[in-house]
């Protein structure tokens, strides 16, 4: 009776050990928008000519390219920006 | 402890509950037990058996409720861990839409722009060529430039 009595602290301190687990959750990585995931295209190369309009088309081609490629750069810092807050609160 | 999570909360403290007072109420009756046997005198040969009986008991009963304790608290905290994540989840998605939309109206505003300068370019072409002519050596300068320094990926 007397082991018994001596037992019942270290049964019962044992009890909060045994029962606490820990919780796996996690939180999925977000997935971004498909059309950020394109790459930027190659600047258009002119072709044989010797008329300026013609040069000037594809310079504005070009500069076209590169501002939908910097809208899409601009959009992966927000879009970052935007879901590292999320993810911190 | 796995199989505890399939067991409704209630139930599990009822049953800790029960063998708590179970054990509580066999203690007491064992620590008073000549106050008691003078209406159940047939218990006399019992007396240890219920001693220990009870001790078990009540050793049982505090041991569970400290455990389930335990356990409806982290119970608890993966709900709350689970709803944030929840609501992160929900947030970045309504984001990316909102995301989503305001980059095709950005490059919208881009192909828009070009087709205005595009127009231009075409409806100036006679005073544009009228009196220059590119040679060869500026194109290749040009075509130089505009190719990717790393080369393709």
């Amino acid at each position: 009776m007397k082991r018994l009595i001596l037992l019942a602290p270290a049964i019962l301190l044992s009890g909060c050990l045994t029962f606490g687990t820990t919780a796996p959750v996690r939180q999925k990585f977000p997935d971004v928008p498909p059309e950020l995931l394109k790459s930027c295209p190659d600047l258009q190369l002119a072709s044989q000519t010797d008329k300026l309009s013609d040069v000037l088309k594809i310079v504005n081609e070009n500069y076209s390219r590169y501002h939908e490629c910097r809208v899409a750069v601009d959009t992966w810092i927000e879009w970052y920006k935007t879901q590292k807050e999320i993810y911190n609160k | 402890m796995f199989l505890l999570s399939f067991i409704p909360d209630a139930l599990i403290q009822l049953i800790v509950n029960g063998v708590l007072i179970a054990g509580i109420v066999g203690c007491v009756v064992s620590f008073f037990f000549g106050f008691f046997v003078r209406w159940m005198p047939w218990v006399i040969p019992y007396r240890m058996l219920l001693q220990i009986v009870a001790l078990v008991l009540l050793i049982a009963g505090v041991y569970f409720k400290g455990g389930i304790g335990v356990e409806m608290e982290w119970r608890e905290r993966l709900r709350i861990a689970e709803e944030k994540v929840r609501v992160a989840e929900e947030k970045s998605q309504q984001v990316n839409t909102v995301i989503e939309k305001v980059y095709v109206d950005r490059v919208k505003t881009v192909k828009d722009t070009q087709i205005v300068v595009q127009e231009k370019i075409v409806e100036k072409e006679k005073i544009i060529d009228a009196e220059c002519k590119v040679p060869k050596e500026a194109l290749d300068i040009l075509n130089d430039a505009a190719k990717s320094p790393g080369g393709k990926k």
